[in-house]
């Protein structure tokens, strides 16, 4: 009788905790699993030191590690945020990949043509570098602006056209100017500049996003543009400044991938092989919210992380494999969670009336 | 005294259209006016022309006895007019507040920051001060239809709105948000404040309005005092002829079950039950109607017994035959005929021309395609059948079906169901768009359906259409009959009560029910 009593108790909790997590918000509820799975794999290695789960409790919970992890995910995490703002106002910009590409050669070519070493008006090469990165990327977000609001182009097919230009364009334009598809080492790099400007992009986004005018007027852009275009603002100029600001985004994230580390792949998928992609993932796991896919970015980065030091003390786990991660993840969050929320005129052409 | 807002031989050309013929219009400040017209007599155009939204081909647009010229609606708002269009501008993931506030947005540390709390506040104050009762921290896709409307309202008020254009309000309400919104108009002008309102029903311009206008065919035919009009001059005005007010029923013994649902579950899309153990049956010779605010299981009820969508839990029969196991093209075929309420999206292919839609569903069969191959001959002159009998225009088949109104749109799909010489009509607002003209002949069409022994499922969320057709009435809502009423013997206000989920009492409603499950 007691025993059963204890029982029903004890289900009552778990469900009432199971409730609760229900409740909790979306995002919460990633930082809260994630966080709840950390802590499972930290009390796992404390109690067998020896076993896999120990190893892995020792590269989590490592400093190093971590940092690596950030460092990763900001090109991802940028790049998301830079989706969003398109997407938002209405405008789905699947070339992030594309935008990646550009802004991270352009930073390369730039600093390289100044000479790495070199400052102009006591600004550091790098840095000129990576500004023109990121106006590489609002350059070719622009295009893409004007062909998909202008123009009325199919978004889908002009996102994987702004991909494929970036694609042949960078290691057409590195052969140019270094003689091959990589752009060979400058010898100097941003160091872990990347992390804070993520962290910051993060900020300002969320803060844009939802508490100012403008954020207002690209979620109105791109959920009801008539609305908005009654309103009095112009649907069109609210889209472009939409995609612009992905190009700004996204370009930082290329600029920081590339500069990180002092060079630029162009060999197969590039050096940015499918960030782009992961990014709009990552942005659709955080429901379009800028702190949301920072932390899927994070996860995203964190598990490469975790990988990486793996394979480094000898575990055969394939990086490949690793890599389907965020896709497998995002397949199973929209179809057994549901829970993003896609602007409902995403996608779709505004045309003022008379 | 001056009028608030005078149109002075208003004419508006569109190419190959005069949509507006030398229209005055004198509305005068503080009052309520009604602007009544069949679908296409011109009442929109002359709104979007005092709105700003078209400019005037001739004539002059004064208000408050000054002329003004609109470049666009911004500077009709900037003197004050506001629309509210019959589909609303709102966002739906957004607050009451911030959609009220959109584009005009209070702001905080030197214009960085929107001022949530300031706004919130303003938009309460202007709530109370005309008692609409909302909650500005509600978000648009919480609150119910009404709510909506009262938003949209909100909005040209915080706008600085002095004169208020509302493009056919009721169509989305019931009846107790009418009768709510028109208290919404009593308040607003006493305050002041001057209302135009856009409507084709009789009973609202005459209840609710000061001031009649009347247009038909681009052109003012009356502008009356609201008091001491009677129905039958507004509505010969209308028309142009006389009308046959209801539509009249003849007494007639139903025959065999034809149709006979019983427990049906039903979900939407979004997996949530929006029909929950609906029962009935509907016989030949018999129209049973369900009247409802839309969006209250009518559609799915309706796609269940159609085949576009297959119940959850439930039985449905048709003519003995379990209906569940048969395909879409097999209802067709067994005489099935589908009046569907999207014309756009379920009722044409909007690129075909009328020759392809008039086979549409029939395109297997031997009469169009005896050897496998469509025969264009006989399906010409099936379409050009239906045009004639249906007097769609323009009387051309090769005409595609996007080149048409919504209303010959809706009359070429009626002629195509009808014409399959159905057994069970399920017939989701027949009427929807077309004037009164129209809607009289399709009544005739559906009695005609009736006298030759067939079953009608008649869905529409106008009153008079179901309560004036139906042998029984079904009121459905949220997923629910609230009630099988004989549609003779109610009042539109207990219709009204059922629609809004609340039940009536009466001995009578309680024996037809249970007759029903017998």
């Amino acid at each position: 009788m007691r025993e059963n009593a204890e029982q029903n108790q004890d289900q009552e909790l778990k469900k009432s905790l199971i409730d609760r997590f229900k409740s909790l918000s979306y995002v919460w509820q990633i930082i809260v699993g994630t966080i709840g799975v950390l802590a499972l794999i930290g009390v796992v290695g404390l109690l067998f030191p020896a076993s896999p789960a120990g190893d892995l409790a020792r590269i989590i919970f490592r400093w190093s590690v971590f940092t690596q992890a950030l460092r990763i995910s900001a090109p991802i995490a940028l790049a998301a945020i830079g989706g969003i703002f398109a997407e938002k106002s209405g405008v789905i910009n699947i070339g992030l990949e594309g935008l990646l590409i550009i802004s991270a050669f352009t930073a390369v070519l730039v600093t390289a043509m100044i000479g790495p070493a070199e400052t102009v008006a006591f600004i550091p090469a790098i840095w000129i570098g990576f500004l023109a990165g990121v106006l590489a990327g609002v350059i070719l977000s622009a295009l893409f602006g004007i062909v998909c609001i202008e123009f009325k182009a199919d978004q889908i097919i002009a996102g994987l056209a702004v991909w494929l230009i970036a694609l042949g364009l960078a290691p057409f334009a590195s052969t140019l100017y270094f003689g091959g598809r990589d752009t060979g080492s400058l010898g100097t790099t941003i160091g872990n500049w990347p992390i804070a400007i993520m962290l910051l992009s993060v900020l300002a986004a969320w803060v844009l996003l939802n508490h100012t005018t403008f954020g207002s007027y690209i979620r109105a852009a791109g959920e009801n543009p008539k609305a908005l275009d009654t309103a009095g603002v112009s649907v069109s100029r609210i889209r472009h400044a939409g995609v612009l600001l992905s190009g700004f985004f996204a370009g930082m994230g290329g600029a920081s991938l590339s500069l990180s580390i002092g060079l630029f792949i162009g060999t197969g998928e590039t050096m940015v092989e499918g960030r782009g992609f992961i990014a709009i993932v990552a942005y659709l796991f955080g429901n379009y919210n800028p702190v949301g896919a920072f932390g899927a970015s994070l996860l995203f980065g964190g598990l490469d992380a975790i990988q990486i030091r793996l394979q480094q003390i000898g575990y055969g786990i394939p990086d490949t494999l690793v890599q389907t991660i965020p896709y497998i993840v995002v397949i199973l969050v929209l179809a057994f969670v549901g829970r993003t929320r896609i602007p409902k005129a995403a996608g779709k052409h505004y045309e003022t009336e008379e | 005294m001056t009028p608030a807002v005078h149109l002075d031989g208003i004419t508006k050309r569109f190419p190959g259209v005069v949509a507006n013929d030398n229209v005055d219009l004198r509305v005068e400040e503080g009052s309520v006016h009604a602007l009544l017209g069949e679908n296409g007599a011109g009442k929109t155009t002359l709104m979007n022309v005092l709105y700003g939204l078209y400019q005037p081909t001739e004539g002059t647009v004064r208000v408050n006895g000054e002329p003004r010229s609109f470049a666009s609606p911004s500077d009709a708002i900037d003197i004050g007019i506001g629309m509210i269009h019959q589909h609303f501008m709102l966002v739906d993931p957004m607050t009451i507040a911030e959609n009220v506030v959109l584009g005009n947005e209070p702001r905080k540390y030197g214009g960085l920051l929107i001022d949530r709390e300031r706004a919130r506040k303003e938009v309460l104050e202007l709530s109370d001060k005309y008692g609409f009762n909302v909650d500005p921290d509600a978000r648009i896709e919480e609150v119910s239809v009404g709510v909506q409307q009262r938003v949209e309202i909100l909005k040209a008020l915080y706008r600085g709105a002095e004169i208020l254009i509302l493009d056919e309000p009721t169509a989305v309400l019931t009846p107790q948000e009418v009768e709510e919104l028109f208290e919404v108009f009593d308040e607003l002008t006493s305050q002041g404040k001057t209302i135009i309102f856009i409507t084709h029903k009789l009973g609202e311009a005459m209840h609710a309005a000061d001031d009649i206008t009347i247009l038909r065919n681009g052109k003012n035919v009356g502008s009356l005092d609201a008091k001491g009009v009677t129905r039958e001059d507004l509505a010969q005005r209308m028309v142009g002829r006389e009308v046959l007010m209801e539509p009249q029923v003849t007494p007639q013994e139903p025959g065999e079950v034809t149709l006979d649902v019983s427990h049906l579950h039903v979900e939407d899309t979004r997996g949530v039950e929006a029909v929950s153990d609906v029962s009935f049956s509907v016989r030949s010779g018999e129209i049973f109607g369900i009247a409802g605010v839309d969006g209250n299981g009518q559609s799915e009820l309706v796609e269940a017994i159609t085949g576009l969508t297959n119940p959850t839990d439930g039985d449905i029969t048709y003519r003995g035959r379990q209906l569940e196991s048969m395909t879409r093209r097999e209802r067709i075929d067994s005489g099935i005929a589908y009046v569907p309420e999207d014309r756009h999206e379920r009722g044409m292919v909007m690129p075909f021309n009328l020759v392809q839609n008039g086979i549409l569903g029939s395109q297997h069969t031997s009469e169009f395609a005896p050897s496998g191959r469509i025969n264009w001959e006989t399906a010409g002159a099936h379409a050009t059948e239906i045009i004639e009998e249906y007097d769609v225009r323009p009387p051309t088949a090769e005409a595609t079906a996007e080149s048409l109104s919504g209303g010959n749109q809706q009359k070429f799909i009626v002629g195509r169901e009808f014409d399959r010489d159905p057994e069970l009509v399920v017939a989701t607002h027949p009427t929807r768009g077309v004037d009164i003209g129209a809607m009289e002949f399709i009544h005739e069409r559906i009695q005609e359906l009736r006298a030759n022994g067939k079953a009608i499922l008649l869905i529409s969320s106008k009153l008079e259409e179901v309560q004036g057709l139906s042998d029984r009435l079904a009121v459905m809502h949220e997923g629910e009959f609230s009630g099988i009423v004989d549609p003779s013997s109610v009042t539109e206000e207990q219709i009204g009560l059922l629609m809004a989920g609340e039940s009536i009492s009466g001995g009578e409603n309680a024996a037809l029910r249970e007759e029903d499950v017998a």
